[in-house]
This record gives C-alpha cells, sequence and structure tokens, in this order.
C-alpha cells in the first residue's frame, strides 16, 4: 500500500522540478534571445508490486529530459547600431575563455580596442573564425541581412551564422550562451536574415507559463490529497486489524 | 524550493529595469542625455542528466538532458549613443555636437572629464565654463566688451569687439572621441570619465574625420523617447507581477506539502 504514497512522491517531485523550469522561463521573459523550456516526462515501471491479488505493475513519474523551443522570438528596436537580431535559424559564434560558444544574443558593443564584443565582453567571430575589429572613426557601421559588416564603403567582415542538425544536444552556460556537447560541426546558415539596430526578445509566453503553473500547483494539491487519502486508509486499516483480535 | 530563488531574481532583475526605465524618464529633457537600457542573461544552470553522455555500452547517447537555470541578472546597463534631436536656443555659448565626440572639461581635482552638454556660460573672469562651472578645455576667455561670439563648425570661437571691424580669435574648441563610448563612466551633472573599457581619447578639432561638427545657437536635447520608454515600463511591471506569482504559487505549494497528514 505504500507504493501509492511513493508514486505520488515522484509525481510531487516531477512537479516541482517542472515549478523551478517554469520559473526560469518567466523570470528571464525578457532576456534577449532565451528559448523557453520544458521538462517532459516520463513512466519509470518499477518491479512489479505483489499482492494479495498477484502481481501489480507499478509506474512512478520521472524526469525525462527539457525540450527547448528554438522558435523565433520577436524582434524589437533598440536602435543601437550594434544590437544584431537572427531572424530564422542559427547562432552568432562566440570565442569564450573556455571554448566556442553560441548565442542569439545580439547585444553587442566594441571594446577599448574596437573589437566587436558580447555584453561579458568575449569576441563575436566572423566567417572565417577571426575576431572583427571596427574603427569608430572611420564612419556608419552597417551590418546587412547576410551579416556584411561594412563601415563607410569599407567592407570588414562577415559575421557568421551557424546552426546544428540537431539542436538538442546544446547545452546552456548561463550568460545567454550554448555550448556544444556533441561532435556535430556547426553549419553556416544561408536562409536567415541579420537585422540590425534590433535585439531578439525572448520567445516566452507568458499566459502558457501563468497557465502551466496553475496546472502544477493543482496537481500538486491532488498529489497531497492522494496521500492523504492513503494515510487515512492505513489509520483504519490498523484500527480495523485491531478490532478484529 | 529552487522556484522561489529563481523569481525572486527575475523581481530583482525587473527592478533594474524600472529604476533604468526611470532614469531615462527623468532625464528626458536633460541637455546631451543619453538613454540607457537593462539587458539581461541566464544565470547558472544545473545540470541533472548530461545531454550527450552515454546511455549505454552500445553507443547510445541520451538525446536531451535535464537542466535547471537558476534565474537571470542584468547583464549590462549600456547607454544607447544616437544622436538626440538639435533644439534651437539662439544663446550665442549654446554649442551642440553633431556626430561623434565629448567636449572635455576640467575638473576641480584636476581630471578630464567629458560632456555632450554644449550649454556653456562665461564666469567672472570671463572663461567658458560648463553649468557647474568647470573649465572648458581647451581654456578660453571672451572679452568682457566683446559684442557677439561666432563659433564656426569647426570649432574656432571668433569674438566682435568694438572698434574693430575684423573678428579676433580667441579659442579653438576641441573633441575627444572613444574605441567604445559606451565604456565611459557616468559622473553625474551630464559628465563621463573615462575608463578601461572606454580606450583612451583621441581629441581633434570638429569636422575632422570621425569626429562631429559644432553647431552654435543649439543644444542636443535627451534621445529619450517617451512612447518607447512608457512601453518598455509596461513590460517590466507586468514581467515583475508574473514573478511575483511564482513566489505565491510555490508558497502554495509548499503549503501544501506541509499539511499532508502523517
Amino acid at each position: 500500500m505504500d507504493n501509492a504514497l511513493y508514486v505520488g512522491l515522484s509525481r510531487q517531485m516531477v512537479l516541482r522540478r517542472q515549478l523551478d523550469i517554469v520559473a526560469n522561463n518567466i523570470a528571464n521573459a525578457d532576456t534577449a534571445g532565451f528559448k523557453v523550456e520544458e521538462l517532459q516526462q516520463k513512466t519509470n515501471p518499477a518491479e512489479p508490486a505483489f499482492t494479495l491479488q498477484g502481481p501489480r505493475p507499478i509506474k512512478f513519474v520521472g524526469e525525462d529530459g527539457v525540450i527547448r523551443d528554438f522558435g523565433q522570438g520577436a524582434l524589437r528596436q533598440t536602435g543601437a547600431p550594434l544590437d544584431l537580431a537572427i531572424e530564422g535559424q542559427g547562432f552568432f559564434q562566440v570565442q569564450a575563455p573556455g571554448g566556442m560558444r553560441y548565442t542569439r544574443d545580439g547585444n553587442f558593443r566594441l571594446d577599448d580596442n574596437g573589437v566587436l564584443v558580447t555584453q561579458g565582453g568575449y569576441p563575436v567571430l566572423d566567417d572565417g573564425g577571426g575576431s572583427i575589429t571596427l574603427d569608430p572613426t572611420l564612419g556608419q557601421v552597417s551590418i546587412s541581412q547576410d551579416g556584411t559588416v561594412t563601415q563607410g564603403t569599407t567592407r570588414i567582415a562577415k559575421l557568421a551564422a551557424v546552426n546544428f542538425q540537431t539542436l538538442s544536444t546544446l547545452e546552456k552556460t548561463g550568460d545567454n550562451l550554448y555550448r556544444n556537447t556533441s561532435n556535430q560541426q556547426p553549419t553556416p546558415v544561408e536562409d536567415s536574415k541579420i537585422r540590425q539596430g534590433m535585439l531578439e526578445g525572448s520567445n516566452v509566453n507568458s499566459i502558457l507559463e501563468i497557465s502551466k503553473m496553475i496546472e502544477i500547483s493543482r496537481a500538486y494539491e491532488q498529489m497531497a490529497k492522494i496521500m492523504d487519502s492513503n494515510s487515512e486508509l492505513s489509520k483504519s486499516a490498523v484500527q480495523r486489524m485491531g478490532k478484529a483480535q | 524550493m529552487q522556484a522561489l530563488r529563481t523569481a525572486a531574481t527575475g523581481m530583482a532583475a525587473q527592478q533594474l529595469n524600472v529604476e533604468v526605465i526611470s532614469n531615462n524618464i527623468a532625464n528626458m529633457n536633460t541637455v546631451g542625455f543619453k538613454k540607457q537600457r537593462a539587458e539581461f542573461q541566464d544565470l547558472l544552470y544545473q545540470t541533472m542528466v548530461q545531454a550527450g553522455a552515454q546511455s549505454s555500452d552500445q553507443g547510445n547517447i541520451v538525446p536531451t538532458g535535464v537542466q535547471v537555470g537558476a534565474g537571470v541578472k542584468a547583464g549590462s546597463v549600456y547607454r544607447i549613443d544616437t544622436q538626440g534631436t538639435m533644439t534651437q536656443t539662439g544663446n550665442k555659448l549654446d554649442t551642440a555636437i553633431d556626430g561623434r565626440g565629448y567636449f572635455q572639461v576640467l575638473l576641480p581635482t584636476g581630471e578630464t572629464a567629458y560632456t555632450r552638454a554644449g550649454n556653456f556660460s562665461v564666469n567672472d573672469q570671463g572663461q567658458l565654463v560648463t553649468q557647474d562651472g568647470y573649465l572648458v578645455q581647451p581654456t578660453m576667455t571672451i572679452p568682457q566688451d566683446a559684442t557677439n561670439v561666432a563659433i564656426s563648425k569647426s570649432g574656432q570661437v571668433q569674438v566682435t569687439q568694438p572698434g574693430n571691424p575684423t573678428p579676433t580669435i580667441v579659442g579653438q574648441l576641441e573633441l575627444a572621441t572613444f574605441m567604445n563610448e559606451g565604456g565611459l563612466s557616468a559622473q553625474g551633472s551630464n559628465l563621463f570619465k573615462e575608463t578601461a573599457a572606454s580606450g583612451a581619447p583621441t581629441t581633434g578639432v570638429p569636422g575632422d574625420q570621425g569626429m562631429g561638427e559644432i553647431l552654435q545657437g543649439y543644444t542636443e536635447a535627451s534621445n529619450v523617447d517617451a512612447v518607447s520608454e512608457i512601453t518598455a515600463l509596461i513590460v517590466a511591471q507586468r514581467a515583475y507581477e508574473m514573478n511575483s506569482k511564482v513566489i505565491s504559487t510555490a508558497d502554495n505549494m509548499l503549503g501544501v506539502a506541509n499539511q499532508i497528514k502523517s
């Protein structure tokens, strides 16, 4: 009979984890390039429980994986010339101290040497894998839809937008960066457009997240109810058995 | 419960957002003010199941991992250094920079500060000073009997004195530019200071390559756009509310757990 208790507990633990993920989505609703996440659940079949009526199957609830929705976030105009957004698929390549990172957050700027860097100060790479150096005195920076960086009339570099065959093996490392955990190689994307003076907002749908949260909280209460009635059952069983003696 | 702390980081981030927006709105009519934006980044992720890890000896790999994020942080508050609109004032000593560059100002501490606010005045000795009375560099003195002051596009300051039909040059305004203007540190009173992030200043005459030109009789208004600030404020307020909802839900769930009969 304790099995019902443990099955309920496994569900509650998953629900808590789900709430953690919803909370992270909502906290990042205003983070540029953030992609919404959802917990995928699975059933964990355990050894069948042996009861008087014979073996009964038990299935616990478990976490399977976190699914990321890489859908397009809304583009918002910022007016800053080095704010870039990718319309379509792909990531900017960033050279972080720990290795190559990928990001959809195009909130770039120049460092004191004129190198194009991310908010964290990591160089943004061009299609040849080198960093991009601009000289502000040479005039207006314009970045075309295919990522060609032009200053005045001089072509400086071409920003690399790359994509992966399988996006699920990308791992978030914080600071809006992703790390490639598999051995697949990034390939340049052709059909995406780079928009200058814009940033991609998160693709968090707040109404969806709030309703998910309501669902989680109600399911949690339900489980608590089941555990309560389970405890009532044991109690009355103990009482009856006492009387029967 | 992680959700409680995650939502708290969300509320703190939105609070910062509102502070930045309110500073923009408060400075909407400040000469030479540049609007700021708070940009956010996600915090560290706790990896429960590693994506790409081997799930069997046969080389099967875990297709999707389980990563739970810890919330959000302010990545940076950056200045958007676009040109503000020019407002005609008619004042002879009002100057605006059309293009890149900053005026240099000598602080009482001996340090140099930089400003886009060109609404200058003269002090009791006739020297060109800012609204706070700090000397504009290079220093110049406007004679007391000057009947007219003319500042050219390239920053040359000429005065006309009675009894002399030809104007006399009293000084030359200079501008300073930086590799990364966004890296300047704001000091208040419309002043900025050089930092390691901004790089060293390059000084030059207005109109030189990469330098703006001077407009006399104008001031540069702030580049704050009221409508977009108000919209950003609404978004920030709603995001704040949503995070507080997460806190109350997490609290509710903890309450339920406490009430389970033992």
